[in-house]
């Protein structure tokens, strides 16, 4: 039997019936449309499904959507500020940090995380947060890279 | 969708909780927190091992177990011998799939970190192990359980962990579990009727096995209070820094007398080298009373060792494991005893 959820994803509050067993990836990339995040592995391993939930960085695809009923969720696609780039993002263009891009929306999810906790990280810091996301493309160091780059200001 | 199908139940109390626990017993019950063990359990295998799918009948296409048996597909083979032991493996599958989660997360009583007038230490079950390794009162005075929490899995495991369910799940290697042992913690257990405290080392009784029993749900992990002149460490020794399941974990707790003083008492816990953490009861006649020297603390490793039951497996063989046994067990003893004295 589907049950009422109440979500907010990226500022917008959407009401919608769910199957329990539906995790909140899948919910969002089918339901909403969201297809931003992305699903790597399904089991908390990769980090590709990485949003926001309450400021939190979760892998959304070990939570049920009924488990964030009332949450803020914050998809890569809130990152964008009026249809432009934000800065993380665009260093991750310029530093080429982004390669497949499959991992990416996860990894600027994370780090978005840990500027906001963590406005100036050390590299120790910031290899620390990205250790549950994975990259088969770039070796990490552009990504890490691309973040310090941002830090750094 | 790759889970099966099931039912959740959303509880705002823990009396609730136990409530639909006993309630639903026989539909098959689990109760959700972090979700990190539990979902990834309950994934449908896509190609179903063993059993194959009912492939006779227009509604049951998925491959799904409980549907192959609802539809009694089993029935038609030949031997009953066959029938029988397929019928027990479609059984003990339908087992892992429960009609029923019960998610604890709206129960506040389950969550956060307190330490009371004696000094002693509650840490709610639900509270996630990013919180545990945050926590600054956990770091200084129960250091070990700080460290176990920074090397579990990796950050996204740990903000969604808990430390209620890295535990109940009794896996030798859990990383909160093994300090938990060395600290002496005490788990709050309730039920519908009752609340108990089980003691940490004596909660697993073999992998995946504990002595909760249906209806119980782990509200609190409790911690004495770290008398003067004690420390902890922890130590995970696997071959990545994250996502990783240790080869061999090793936590200890001392409290000397005095500083450079004579050991008053000793808990030793060991990780992944026996089915369930274990407490290395030897190291206690070892060093209880004596000098922490370096020759002692020699042979209480070694004791360690001896109390070590570990097998071959894909991470490390029995005989690498016993060595690092002794190896940790001997680094960790030194950095408790520093912590002890207030060097590190
Ligand atoms: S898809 Fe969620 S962690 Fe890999
Ligand atoms: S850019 Fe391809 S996985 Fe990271």
């Amino acid at each position: 039997m589907k049950k009422l959820v109440t979500l907010t994803v990226n500022g917008i509050t959407h009401e919608l019936a769910v199957e329990p067993r539906r995790t909140l990836l899948e919910v969002i990339r089918e339901d909403l449309g969201l297809t931003g995040s992305k699903k790597g592995c399904g089991i908390g391993d990769c980090g590709a499904c990485t949003m926001l939930v309450d400021g939190v960085a979760t892998f959304s695809c070990l939570m049920l959507a009924i488990q964030a009923d009332g949450c803020n969720v914050e998809t890569v696609e809130s990152l964008a500020e009026n249809g432009k780039l934000n800065k993380l993002q665009r260093s991750f263009v310029d530093l080429g940090a982004i390669q497949c891009g499959y991992c990416t929306p996860g990894m600027l999810m994370t780090a978005t995380e840990l500027l906001r906790r963590n406005p100036h990280p050390s590299e120790k810091e910031i290899r620390r947060s990205l250790s549950g996301n994975l990259c088969r493309c770039t070796g990490y160091q552009k990504i890490v890279d691309a973040i310090k780059a941002v830090a750094g200001e | 969708m790759i889970l099966p199908e099931f039912d959740v139940l959303v509880p705002n109390t823990v009396a609730e909780a136990c409530g639909m626990l006993s309630k639903y017993a026989d539909k098959g019950v689990r109760i959700l927190a972090g979700g990190t063990d539990l979902l990834v359990d309950l994934r449908r295998p896509i190609v179903p091992s063993e059993i194959s799918s009912c492939d006779g009948c227009a509604t049951h296409k998925t491959g799904n177990v409980r549907s192959t048996i609802d539809c009694g597909w089993w029935e038609s083979d030949s031997s009953p011998e066959s029938d029988r032991a397929l019928l027990k493996k479609v059984q003990d599958s339908i087992h892992q799939y429960p009609g029923y989660l019960i998610s604890i997360h709206r129960i506040k009583e389950l969550r956060g970190i307190t330490t009371n007038e004696k000094g002693s230490l509650r840490v709610g079950a639900m509270t996630t192990v990013t919180e545990i390794e945050r926590s600054d009162i956990i770091r200084e005075k129960w250091t070990a359980l700080a460290e176990g929490a920074d090397s579990l899995g990796s950050p996204l495991v740990r903000n969604r962990g808990t430390i209620g369910g890295n535990i109940a799940n009794a896996r030798p290697a859990a990383d909160t579990f093994i300090p938990s042992v060395a600290l002496d913690g005490v788990l709050v257990i309730q039920s519908e009727k009752a609340s108990r405290k089980v003691s940490v080392d004596k909660f697993a009784t073999a992998p995946g096995k504990t002595v909760m029993e249906e209806g119980e749900i782990i509200t609190a992990i409790e911690y004495p209070a770290p008398p003067e002149f004690s420390g902890s460490a922890y130590y995970k020794l696997a071959n990545r820094k994250a996502l990783e399941i240790c080869n061999v974990g090793v936590a200890v707790w001392i409290a000397l007398e005095k500083p450079g003083g004579p050991v008053a008492d000793i808990r030793v816990a060991l990780g992944a080298v026996g089915p369930t953490p274990i407490l290395a009861e030897s190291v206690k006649k070892v060093l209880i009373g004596k000098k922490p020297d370096e020759e002692i603390i020699k042979k209480a490793a070694k004791a360690a060792r001896d109390d070590a039951r570990p097998i071959d497996d894909h991470r490390g063989s029995a005989w690498y494991r016993s060595m690092m046994v002794e190896l940790v067990t001997d680094r960790m003893i030194r950095l408790a005893v520093k912590r002890a004295e207030g060097e590190a």
